[in-house]
């Protein structure tokens, strides 16, 4: 028998389940427990709800454990803008100016230029890549991020700055390089989160050393110790990334970018381990304090940010499951406007019932379905002072507060589905099969969903559900969570040659002619495979598949010259089934 | 993001549709691959998030859409593909989004291309099928007003001879077209006395140039002749056909134009709907003309989208070249200024009716087509229109209708002849069928 905890840091509590996994790796929720958060010190919720949690378990236990964390750690570093200051080398070539590119970090920009195809179109010149970095250390930068634009078609230009750097500017080494953070073509999005990644990066080593010296002192060791026996399990914790799955502590170092917004993926996790939702099209409703956070399954499959995360204003590469903020939740101001009630988006502070002084919608719920929790008596005063400014009766104001609330939700529902289905698509036949996407069924958690979820399900006409254990879904989300990683290989016979960005791989074909979808297919499993390994996502069950895939003839002058093969290719995304 | 979706205007309507599973042929020019590199460049820009532009998805184009601009024969499914209706589809939300005031301007960065496709169809020729341009041009006449003054400049190396054929007697439309000069190049018209026809002399302007000409010349023509004479005319909307095949390293012309160049030209000529015509250079010149453009429309600095090796590759051409531009400019500033002066019988002969005869040669299809076409000189509209077209494609029987075509705006004289002529033609041992195209109450009838 083995057990997975899960954590969720959120905005208001920390929470935290323990999971029995059975021999079909299956799971079943032992325990659940849950401590406020304290903002300025995550580490200390984390730790306490950790205690709480694992206090039945037994040494024996604790060998076979694993704790997946899914944390606002950087998430809350990179609103905040905490974090080393980042000397952020740019090569952008030929192309938008880069002043116009949208940026709103400093910017260190070279000369050099790689194409779309990934050919050298002009040198780098190392005087100059010299001079940025003795500039960078005299305004006190930390820390290094290097991007070139096509740099996934070509990382040639980016490594040899790295190994300028390891030579003669140790000091910041190792840089943050773009095209091991993502095969995806967008060179600003690459370029913020390369800084980003940067920014964060001893943070996330401190993290990572505070959890680790927490664990120990409970017997668990993470660092690889050439003393244990060897069948000793290590490599036990896991952080929860944007995209639902998991990535091990220790090699979170690199890449610390990618835990941002980890919260709204234990939600969608919670609901694929807790339901069979296989309707067509379910929405995902996280219904907390400050927010309501949407996703989206199709299918039983969450719905991904096409082009990557957005945190704090930048926009991001990091993949991540498509989801939205709606700036409504159980503690959300409310007002009286022109005849007409409405909530939000602005945070209140605690509702009346439970201690706070204003009137949230909260209280609402309190005073209309019979809430179970709170003070009635506060939730009444502060009504009643409500009452007496707007005019009208006690339970019709209260019913109109939760009206409100829900409606608010449904508009915002609607108007993030009107701009999916506006979303453009690039072949004949995806225009002439048009997924019309609409809210099929509701899943619900948070504390607030039990009451506002059946409002909101009957105003949309369509069923809905209720997440057992709702309050804390999202710790078993993070529990049910497995590692996921994925590359991108481009192969492009005419130039015999097939690269993996994220691995630094780049290889001659030894016969280009004979490349074909299948040893592109074969090749890109064997570097997830290998990709995997790296970043501790290899995990016993794992599967891989090949998810998006592309091949052009290349003609030139009416002859054909090659083929051009870009693949993705990943750890198949899992979850954990969870029995309440 | 849906934030985006909201009320704000944005700067750019961007219908990207690179169709990346239909080929004319898999070895053809028209080709998957050829927005290939080109959605590279402006995925690896960033250009979606820039807050200036919107990205739409393409509609399809119905057969109502067709049949208001062409006779496809034997019939729409027949002739356009699903691609052909995407790509005249996604002109149309292109055109939509600037006429309803979502965005200023709009680029349908798509493919097929269509201006060398005329009113009759029997196949396709220049790796055109239907007239994206037309197609969305006789939209907006239906839902925006169908008296709108529309200006169409096509930029492709190759005379939009299509586009002309369907505005040629349109006095609403004004078309010009500037390319290499079609004594060496497909399809061969486009000389400056193409004009137009009776009911809209002077409103079809063609500025041949000379093979070897590149943004000095381009750029001349379009401050000395396009500029003045759109400032004249003042379009309610500026259509430009953006071929990008006067590139120097375009494989199929002689032109020697630069993505700066081109990015320059739409500066100048500030058009409300870009529509992607040709430009087969698709590694080389078509990633960085189409940026050059996005940026050029949503005015954005566009000085460094500089195409590798151009010092290399670049041949200036010769001042002579400039010299011949400057003379056909002439010529043309001065056809135009006298337009209405021009006594019509010199030129179309005194008859009621103007007839031609026209050989058209479908090289995609490989289609011989013959027309005899005439055109009532009316006094009060542009004269309604009656076509015999015999098709010849190989290993086929011989195609052979007739079409009778009313105008906008035709006067009741001219409606009652093309009824009567539409009653007086009938299928039998001459003619396999007979169309009647009445754009105005948008009725298409055939037998």
């Amino acid at each position: 028998m083995r057990y997975i905890i899960g954590i969720d840091v959120g905005g208001t509590n920390t929470n935290a389940c323990l999971l029995q996994i059975d021999e079909a790796h299956q799971g079943q929720v032992v325990k659940m427990a849950k401590t406020p958060t304290v903002h300025e010190n995550l580490l200390f919720s984390t730790k306490q709800v950790l205690a709480e949690i694992s206090r039945d378990l037994t040494v024996q236990d604790w060998t076979a454990l694993e704790i997946h964390l899914s944390t606002t750690l950087i998430t809350n570093a990179i609103v905040e803008g905490k974090g080393d200051p980042v000397a952020t080398i740019v090569s952008p070539g030929p192309g938008l100016c880069l002043a116009d590119a949208g940026l709103s970090i400093p910017l260190s920009s070279v000369g050099g230029a790689i194409d779309h195809r990934g050919r050298e179109t002009a040198p780098l010149d190392m005087d100059e890549i010299r001079n940025a970095l003795r500039g960078a250390d005299r305004q006190g930068a930390k820390v290094v991020a290097v991007v070139g634009k096509f740099s996934p078609r070509n990382p040639k230009h980016e490594l040899a700055i790295e190994d300028l750097i390891k030579r003669e500017f140790p000091e910041f080494y190792p840089p943050t390089l773009g095209h091991r953070l993502s095969g995806r073509l967008n060179f600003p999005r690459r370029v913020n989160t390369s800084y980003l990644n940067a920014m964060v990066a001893r943070l996330q080593r401190e993290f990572i050393v505070k959890i680790s010296q927490t664990l120990q002192e409970k017997g668990l060791s993470l660092s690889p110790d050439p003393r244990e026996v060897p069948e000793r399990p290590r490599r036990k914790v896991f952080l929860l990334k944007a995209d639902g799955g998991t990535i091990s502590l220790e090699k979170s170092v690199t890449r610390p970018i990618e835990t941002i917004l980890s919260g709204p993926a234990a939600s969608v996790m919670g609901a694929l381990a807790l339901t069979e939702a296989r309707d067509s099209c379910t929405v995902v409703l996280d219904i907390g304090g400050t927010t309501t956070d949407l996703s989206i399954l199709v299918h039983g499959k969450p719905l991904a940010e096409k082009d990557g995360a957005e945190v704090g204003g930048y926009k991001t590469v990091v993949p991540a499951f498509f989801s939205r903020s709606i700036g409504l939740g159980g503690d959300s101001v409310v007002r009286y406007q022109a005849g007409r009630i409405r909530i939000g988006p602005e945070r209140a502070g605690k509702a009346a019932a439970l201690g706070g002084d204003s009137l949230t919608p909260t209280d609402a719920i309190v005073l209309t379905d019979g809430g179970s929790f709170g003070d009635r008596h506060r939730a009444l005063a502060v009504m009643k002072e409500f009452c007496q400014k707007t005019g009208g009766s006690l339970q019709e104001r209260a019913e109109e507060i939760n009206q409100a609330f829900c409606q608010q939700v449904v508009q915002a529902i609607n108007g993030i589905f009107a701009y999916l289905n506006s979303r453009p698509v690039y072949t004949v036949s995806e225009v002439l099969t048009p997924r019309e996407l609409k809210p099929e069924k509701l899943i619900g958690l948070g504390g607030p969903a039990a009451y506002y979820l059946p409002r909101i399900a009957r105003l949309l006409a369509v069923p809905y559900e209720v997440l057992p254990h709702y309050e804390g879904a999202n710790a078993i989300g993070a529990a049910a969570s497995r590692p996921t990683a994925s590359i991108s290989l481009r192969v492009d016979t005419a130039f015999g040659r097939a690269m993996v960005p994220e691995l630094d791989f780049v290889s001659s074909l030894s016969h280009p002619a004979l490349f074909d979808r299948k040893k592109a297919e074969q090749l890109a499993i064997k570097s997830v495979k290998e990709y995997a390994g790296q970043i501790g996502a290899l995990h016993p069950g794992a599967r891989f598949e090949v998810d998006e895939e592309e091949v052009f003839n290349m003609v030139r002058g009416f002859r054909t010259v090659g083929k051009l093969f870009s693949l993705r290719a990943q750890v198949k995304p899992e979850v954990i089934k969870v029995s309440p | 993001m849906e934030e985006k979706e909201a009320c704000t205007v944005h700067d750019l309507g961007l219908v990207f549709f690179p169709a990346f599973d239909w080929a004319i042929s898999p070895d053809h020019p028209e080709r998957e691959e050829r927005l290939l590199y080109t959605r590279d460049q402006l995925m690896e820009e960033g250009l979606l998030d820039l807050p200036g532009i919107i990205e739409y998805r393409p509609e399809i184009a119905t057969e109502d859409d067709l049949k208001r601009t062409h006779i496809c024969i034997p019939s729409v499914p027949v002739v356009a593909s699903k691609s052909h209706l995407i790509a005249a589809g996604g002109s149309i939300t292109a055109a939509k989004a600037v006429m309803e005031g979502r965005v200023k301007k709009a680029f349908a960065l798509l493919r097929p291309p269509g201006h060398h496709a005329m009113r009759l169809v029997h196949g396709s020729r220049g790796f055109c099928t239907i007239n994206n341009e037309a197609i969305l041009i006789e939209y907006l006449r239906k839902n925006y007003g169908s008296r709108l003054k529309i200006a169409v400049v096509d930029t492709d190396a190759h005379h939009a001879d299509g586009t002309q054929d369907i505005y040629y007697n349109d006095p609403d439309v004004l078309h010009i077209s500037v390319h290499q000069d079609g004594r060496t190049l497909y399809p061969g018209s486009g000389g400056p006395d193409e004009l137009g026809g009776p009911g809209a002399y002077g409103m079809t302007i063609n500025i041949p140039l000379p093979p070897g000409s590149g943004d000095r010349e381009l750029l001349f023509v379009t401050k000395h002749l396009i500029l003045p004479i759109l400032q004249e005319y003042q379009p309610d909307i500026i259509i430009n056909g953006a071929g990008q095949d006067n590139h120097y390293s375009d494989p199929l012309t002689h032109m020697q134009v630069t993505a700066e160049g081109y990015a320059e030209l739409t500066r100048l000529l500030q058009p409300d709907i870009v529509v992607l015509e040709g430009g087969y250079a698709i590694e080389g010149a078509l990633p960085y003309v189409n940026l050059g453009i996005i940026l050029a429309l949503l005015g954005m600095d566009y000085s460094r989208v500089q195409e590798p090796n151009k010092e290399r590759d670049l041949v200036i051409a010769a001042p002579e070249v400039l010299e011949t531009v400057k003379q056909v400019v002439g010529f043309l500033q001065e056809v135009w200024s006298k337009r209405r002066d021009i006594n019509l019988d010199k030129i179309f002969g005194s008859d009621p009716c103007w007839r031609r005869k026209r050989f058209i040669y479908y090289d995609t299809d490989d289609i011989h087509e013959q027309q005899g076409d005439q055109i009532r000189r009316c006094a009060l509209c542009s004269g309604y229109r009656v076509i015999h077209s015999w098709a010849q494609k190989r290993n086929a029987r011989e195609s052979r209708v007739a079409v009778v075509h009313l105008p906008w705006h035709a006067c009741t004289e001219c409606r009652n002849k093309a009824e009567e002529a539409y009653d007086r033609l009938n299928p039998g041992a001459q003619l396999d069928r007979v169309y009647l195209q009445d754009v105005e109450n948008d009725l298409f009838l055939e037998k």
